[in-house]
């Protein structure tokens, strides 16, 4: 019923445009030279020409060689702003612009294993000089270098972006600078076309159109003389050019404009994100490719976590358990061993039995105890009452005296708890192993969409996250919800470690 | 006997060596890696070796590769493999090498004493002990389907204990039947896997092979 209804008066609407269309068509026509729209098309036709004229005038110089092509690339990107921005004016179309310059990623890289790393990152594609320990990877981002050495198990002392190079480098390569210089090459014969439409149809069509007073002006006057009269009916016939000349203005302008927002959109915009290499299909696959990297952690750690928990469990609990079944079936054995042969065996050696009991008792024990630090490990049942409950038992148990400043109104998600939780014991734990410090301040602080912990000690500082370290499996597993690590650990101290986590994982 | 332990786990190497010279058996060495193991093995050439699976360094499977190391050079040592879990491929491994003086058992075995120490003394003797654990899970691997398909269930379980290492008389006790109902079983079983009569023991333990997957 309602689908029926709604049919018919799509097609009563339809039916109404068709019978008003032919007259709208020639109001529209009629009225055209009138409106708002087209003045501004024609002064759009007539000033983004000289802007035309001064991007090519900009632009050409600086073709001849690769520094010119860096440096001119900031100006070439905001000339095409200009462009955009007329467009935008007196055009009232939004082209988007395209992302800001980005250095190209050029890493520096010190490591007593440079064959290694060298070899790695020829393999993945990278560009690389090496110079002694020195290796410089042109094309991989920071973290992929990152990843690799962690990896490859390679060991590094520093590593770190070469920004000046990557900037340069970044600055010539830049695809969107390229497009901005070829649509002003481009635009100059569009604009020359654009600017005889708008002018040229113009000021003739008001020509002719008023044709007939010129030629009454040359007749009176000998110094306006066209050389060779036309009688003043006759002059009268290109009346109608005029006005001809005058209404198709508006539409050859308006042709001519939208052939220039087309080559804009395509040369000045961010570009079609489905278009492979477009800046925001780059931008998507770096996000894919940080996923799979940070996913592939995830995966890693909590494999690596499986594992470890299984080997705490046979190394510990289940080896002490074995051997108390063996304790105690050793004493059952010689209690029984009197049941069967009746009183006249020997009487056992109760004393012996006491003591395999003794030891029996005391596996169970340590058993109790191994599973108790282990289930804790796998998550502390206090983390239940929310982080802040958990952290003020984790600042209690450590060995080094912590303060805890704690404020989290809102409780994040519960895997946030959780890595907040396990961050917050391991840089503890850190400060309790390697810092020497003698105090420790623990801050846990939520606001909306953010989780902030950072410890602070004042030890003797130096920390750096190494390859296969704590810090580096933290940070590892601080990516894995788009977190992040920072240090602070200048020699000398102190040092403070911040972990930031988004509210949801 | 004479006994060499080799375990990563301190606490069960020491119960170990505690239970086996508590019944009066000699515990030459008791080590804590493979590559003591079989040091140790050379020096003393024991009657039977006691090998945990997973020993330092990778805490893999170092104790089986030193165990199938130790049947290829000492014929004369029985091997024991000691583990905290089933892994069929394992026992398969350790058959495939020798028949005889093998055994797989789980670490849980040991709380009966009486049990455990009748299995090591087997396996010195050139007999097997496998886990019934072990031998159920041989037992299920698809591979075995067909084969075992032909078998009653009844020629199932004689044929599950024979690959513990039981024998005959064992074996009636445990079904509670007679040791001549227990031989009928084991020819229907010789004659379903087209074993040729031969020697009693050799086609015994070609039974067993057979199903163990060597």
């Amino acid at each position: 019923m309602s689908i029926a209804s709604g049919r018919d008066a799509a097609f009563m609407r339809d039916n109404h445009t068709m019978t008003g269309r032919p007259g709208s068509w020639l109001r529209r026509i009629l009225r055209a030279p009138f409106t708002r729209r087209t003045w501004a098309e024609l002064a759009y036709a007539i000033v983004s020409f000289p802007l035309a004229v001064g991007a090519l005038v900009f632009t050409v110089p600086t073709l001849v060689n690769g520094p010119l092509w860096a440096a001119s690339a900031p100006g070439v990107r905001k000339l095409g702003a200009a462009h955009r921005s007329l467009a935008r004016t007196l055009l009232g179309e939004d082209v988007p612009p395209p992302p800001p310059l980005r250095p190209y990623p050029v890493v520096h890289v010190r490591t007593p294993d440079a064959d290694r790393l060298v070899a790695q990152a020829e393999a993945k594609g990278a560009k690389v000089a090496r110079n002694g320990n020195q290796v410089r990877i042109i094309g991989l981002p920071v973290s992929w270098v990152a990843e690799l050495t962690t990896e490859e198990r390679i060991a590094i002392h520093s590593l770190r972006p070469e920004n000046k190079l990557g900037w340069y480098r970044g600055a010539i390569r830049d695809r969107h600078t390229w497009l901005a210089r070829s649509y002003f090459a481009l635009k100059l014969p569009v604009a020359v076309f654009q600017l005889v439409v708008a002018a040229g149809f113009l000021l003739a069509g008001l020509f002719y159109l008023t044709y007939p007073i010129w030629q009454e002006l040359a007749k009176a006057g000998p110094g306006l003389g066209t050389g060779n009269p036309v009688p003043l009916a006759a002059s009268f016939l290109f009346v109608p050019l005029g006005a001809f000349l005058l209404l198709a203005a508006p539409w050859l302008a308006h042709g001519v404009n939208e052939l220039d927002l087309v080559l804009m959109r395509g040369l000045l915009g961010p570009g079609s994100p489905g278009s492979p290499g477009s800046p925001d299909s780059t931008v998507l696959t770096e996000r894919v490719r940080d996923l799979e990297v940070t996913r592939a952690h995830a995966v890693d750690d909590s494999a690596a976590r499986l594992r470890s928990i299984e080997r705490d469990l046979h190394d510990g609990a289940q080896a002490q358990l074995v051997a108390l079944a063996m304790k105690l079936g050793l004493a059952k054995e010689k209690l029984d061993h009197k049941e069967k042969l009746g009183d006249t065996a020997a009487p056992p050696d109760l004393t012996r039995v006491a003591q395999l009991v003794d030891d029996a008792h005391r596996s169970a024990i340590e058993a109790i105890a191994e599973l108790r630090t282990l289930a804790r490990g796998i998550h502390p049942s206090v983390l239940d009452n929310g982080l802040t409950d958990a952290l003020t038992t984790l600042a209690a148990r450590s060995v080094v005296p912590v303060e805890l400043v704690s404020d989290i109104p809102e409780r994040p998600s519960a895997a946030i708890e959780t890595i907040a939780y396990f961050s917050a014991a391991e840089l503890l734990a850190n400060v309790a192993k390697h810092s020497g410090a003698r105090r420790a301040t623990l801050e846990a602080v939520h606001v909306p969409g953010l989780l902030r912990i950072r410890v602070t000690d004042d030890g003797h500082g130096g920390t750096s996250p190494v390859p296969g370290g704590g810090l580096r499996g933290l940070a590892e597993r601080v990516r894995t919800v788009d977190g992040r690590l920072d240090i602070d650990s200048p020699a000398g101290g102190p040092t403070a470690v911040t972990v930031e986590l988004p509210s949801h994982a | 006997m004479r006994i060499v332990i080799a375990e990563d786990a301190a606490v069960i190497r020491a119960g170990l060596a505690e239970v086996l010279g508590d019944r009066g058996h000699e515990v030459a060495a008791a080590v804590g890696d493979a590559e003591a193991l079989k040091a140790a093995v050379a020096e003393h050439e024991p009657d039977v070796a006691i090998v945990d699976v997973r020993m330092p360094p990778d805490h893999t499977d170092e104790g089986l590769r030193a165990a199938i190391a130790i049947r290829r050079d000492h014929p004369g040592t029985g091997i024991l493999v000691f583990s905290q879990y089933v892994e069929t491929r394992y026992a398969a491994d350790l058959l495939a090498a020798r028949s005889g003086g093998v055994g797989y058992l789980l670490k849980d075995r040991v709380a009966n004493v009486g049990e455990f120490v009748d299995a090591i003394a087997r396996v010195a003797a050139g007999g097997t002990a496998f886990d019934p654990e072990v031998v159920s899970g041989m037992l299920n691997a698809t591979r075995h389907a067909s084969t075992l398909a032909a078998l009653t269930a009844r020629e199932r379980d004689v044929l599950a204990l024979m690959a513990e290492g039981r024998s005959n008389s064992a074996i009636a006790d445990r079904l509670v039947v007679s040791e001549r109902a227990v031989e009928k079983h084991i020819s229907n079983i010789f004659s379903k896997l087209g074993l040729p009569p031969s020697d009693s023991d050799h086609r015994r333990v070609l039974a067993v092979l057979a199903y163990l997957g060597s």
